[in-house]
């Protein structure tokens, strides 16, 4: 009456001893390919390694680099670079990206066009992920650093409309062959002809009258003096002095667009990652905040964010790390910049950064220069694997911390 | 107890700021489309569009005279398929096979090895990755072969490591999402692993699976540094793996390079003509993998 609808077939020794056996060869091909993933890694590590550890060295770390002459170039402009950036990319992302997750997580909206806000930004966040990090580049070029023309277009050299604690001065040559300053009013006098006593300035401080004597009459004798005189008619040319709160819009080709456009990659990924640790949290403690009677702020302020904040800080940590690597966002910010000699002085300054300088290196026409792009990567995974295990340290110990609640 | 009147007014203030942190995610959405259309309008407004999606020669910025560039996107596209393909060819069968090893098979131990290196592929910035593919991977694997020191092939293979994690990991979650009683159920009608592997649990997973790839598709199409580093800088009409070639990325970041574009020439606005063809590229592979994983997700109990 009630006939299988298929029948189980009488066992069949050799067809079982076969299937088996094609069970175990897939297994261990299965594992073989697996394993490819070990063998590239080893072959990449090795492979820097081998080229770059012999430049490794303290000069190396500090010095900086040279076009013509891979032996004497270093790195350190680049690191202090990269970390600047990756600062202010932290400061950027980290509580717009924590608060964009805390709002989707604990503040669902029953207002209907909050609602919509909040479909719509958490199906943004998924599609901002998969966008390019060039593409980011290229929003990063238009809004940082030419704020879409807003303040006139760009020209290379030319001062900014709208800057805040720059300092000009006029730089002349005093007789003594020093070089002394003078304040300078109007930024768009390029160069200030001296035919009149001026108050002038000691590069390392200290204001004094400027004197004057025609050509061809006898100098004083007086060293001091001599230091303090020029020749009437002499020809000053500006320069700008910017201190380390030095301001300027637009934000051109500097650290801070840079910084700013690496946060925009990073933010989709710290968002995701703080959503995560959040949805962690179980809802028992909220519902013991509540029942105590908080606002709903004062619970996830109390109660949520101190029980997420290590799995948050792990995921700012590990989109941190994905910032120091990136390379093409830069590029299209800063453009490919790698001669630079020192660290950034402020926050409109142009600065080298570790992943532009490797491709710019390995790049070079000189193959002394790849060698060094190895030591440089060098450098970048040290960095890349320090941030890495205070990651996973932070994990381990947060959950240890939690399981013993 | 009720919430006081104070701390209800905090509670607004700062739902508004959080607010304003989330719409911020919307404006860069917005950003990115309006920045793209309205500055590739300049360089669609001075040339054809037939020339751009028809043309097979791609020439801004080889010549000095700007009434010589030819500006058919399609080497570009092809350089740039050409890589993903081959990337492609590399990551889903790799990446496919260490998913269903670590989800049916590995012992613990060899997961513990496994995942980190996983992880420390997934995080490798992708400088070094270019840099893998020009000392090693060009001249020990292919140049022996009569590639050229640029080619399509080595940025491909690189491209494909890179994507290797990102399809492992994300099959893998796909694999695990399967059911055990699944499996059970093969083994109590006499199968194998193998058998519940290729004939029940594969299928089960198959829309994770299918949007993994989707999704290291338009990572590889996006992928920039690798490409500019091995794949060379001369946009080709081919689909020959050997010579080099130049994708939508690599051009982007070529013009970026050259530090002399000056806003306001075909140059510059041809930069965001080929960005936006690139994000329309990777936005509905994007969409597509969403589509397909929830149109086609089992769901399971």
């Amino acid at each position: 009456m009630n006939q299988p609808e298929f029948q189980v077939p009488a066992s069949d020794p050799r067809r079982a001893k076969n299937r088996q056996a094609i069970s175990k060869i897939f297994r261990v091909a299965c594992m073989l390919v697996a394993v490819q993933a070990v063998v590239i890694l080893i072959v990449l590590l090795t492979t820097v390694f081998v080229r770059g550890v012999d430049q490794l060295s303290w000069d190396f770390l500090t010095g900086v680099h040279r076009d013509d002459n891979p032996d004497g170039s270093g790195l350190w402009p680049a690191i202090i670079g990269s970390i600047v950036i990756c600062l202010i990319c932290g400061a950027a992302a980290l509580p717009i990206g924590i608060g964009t997750a805390i709002f989707l997580e604990e503040f669902k909206p029953r207002n209907k066009t909050l609602r919509i806000l909040h479909n719509l930004v958490q199906l943004n966040i998924t599609n901002l992920a998969g966008v390019p990090s060039i593409v980011y580049g290229i929003l990063g070029l238009t809004a940082f650093v030419y704020m879409f023309g807003l303040f006139g277009t760009y020209e290379a050299n030319k001062a900014a409309e709208l800057e805040f604690g720059a300092q000009r001065y006029y730089q002349v040559r005093t007789l003594a062959k020093t070089f002394v300053w003078i304040p300078a009013t109007d930024k768009t006098v390029r160069v200030l002809r001296i035919e009149e006593p001026i108050t002038a300035r000691y590069p390392d401080g200290g204001d004094f009258k400027l004197n004057l004597i025609d050509r061809g009459a006898t100098k004083p004798s007086d060293p001091t003096v001599l230091g303090q005189t020029v020749y009437r008619g002499s020809k000053a040319s500006i320069f700008a002095k910017h201190p380390w709160h030095y301001l300027r819009l637009p934000f051109h080709k500097s650290v801070l667009s840079a910084g700013l456009t690496l946060a925009l990659v990073v933010l989709p990924i710290v968002i995701i990652s703080s959503q995560e640790s959040i949805r962690a949290v179980p809802d028992t403690m909220r519902d013991a905040g509540l029942g105590l009677g908080c606002t709903r702020w004062q619970m996830v302020r109390t109660i949520v964010l101190p029980a997420s904040i290590p799995g948050i800080m792990t995921g700012a940590i590990l989109a941190m790390s994905r910032a120091v690597g990136e390379a093409a966002p830069l590029l299209a910010v800063m453009g490919g910049v790698v001669g630079k000699r020192h660290a950034p002085e402020n926050l409109m300054d142009n600065a080298a950064a570790m992943p532009i300088t490797i491709y710019n290196w390995a790049r070079d026409d000189n193959p002394g220069f790849w060698e060094l792009s190895a030591t440089a990567i060098i450098v970048l995974l040290c960095l890349l694997l320090t941030m890495n295990s205070i990651a996973i340290l932070l994990r381990y110990w947060a959950e240890k911390k939690f399981a013993s609640r | 107890m009720r919430p006081s009147a104070t701390s209800k007014r905090n509670q607004t203030f700062v739902v508004s700021l959080l607010v304003l942190c989330a719409t911020l995610s919307i404006a860069t959405t917005v950003g990115i489309v309006t920045i793209l259309l309205t500055e590739s309008y300049g360089f669609f407004s001075r040339i054809d569009l037939s020339d751009f999606l028809l043309g097979t020669e791609w020439t801004i910025g080889r010549s000095k005279n700007e009434a010589d560039y030819k500006y058919g996107i399609w080497p570009l596209i092809l350089g740039t398929l050409r890589i993903t393909l081959i990337a492609m060819a590399i990551s889903i069968p790799l990446g496919l096979t260490t998913a269903v090893y670590l989800s049916e098979y590995a012992p613990r131990w060899i997961r513990a090895i496994l995942k980190p290196v996983l992880e420390i592929l997934a995080g490798m910035p992708t400088v070094v990755l270019g840099y893998f593919a020009v000392v090693v991977i060009t001249p020990t694997l292919l140049e022996p072969l009569g590639f050229k020191p640029y080619n399509a092939m080595a940025a491909g293979i690189a491209v494909g490591i890179l994507c290797l994690p990102l399809v492992s990991s994300l099959a893998e979650d796909a694999l695990q999402a399967v059911p055990r009683s699944l499996r059970e159920a093969v083994y109590g009608l006499g199968g194998t692993r193998f058998d519940s592997v290729v004939k029940v649990v594969i299928p089960a997973a198959m829309s994770g699976i299918v949007s993994a790839f989707l999704l290291a598709f338009a990572r590889a199409i996006g992928e920039t540094m690798i490409v500019a580093l091995a794949a060379g800088s001369i946009p080709t009409f081919t689909m020959d793996p050997r010579g080099p070639s130049q994708t939508m990325t690599g051009f982007i970041v070529e013009v970026f390079q050259s530090e002399d574009v000056i806003p306001g020439t075909i140059a510059y606005y041809s930069i965001y003509a080929v960005a936006l063809t690139l994000f329309l590229l990777t936005f509905i592979t994007t969409l597509i993998g969403q589509f397909v994983r929830r149109r086609y997700r089992e769901a399971y109990e």
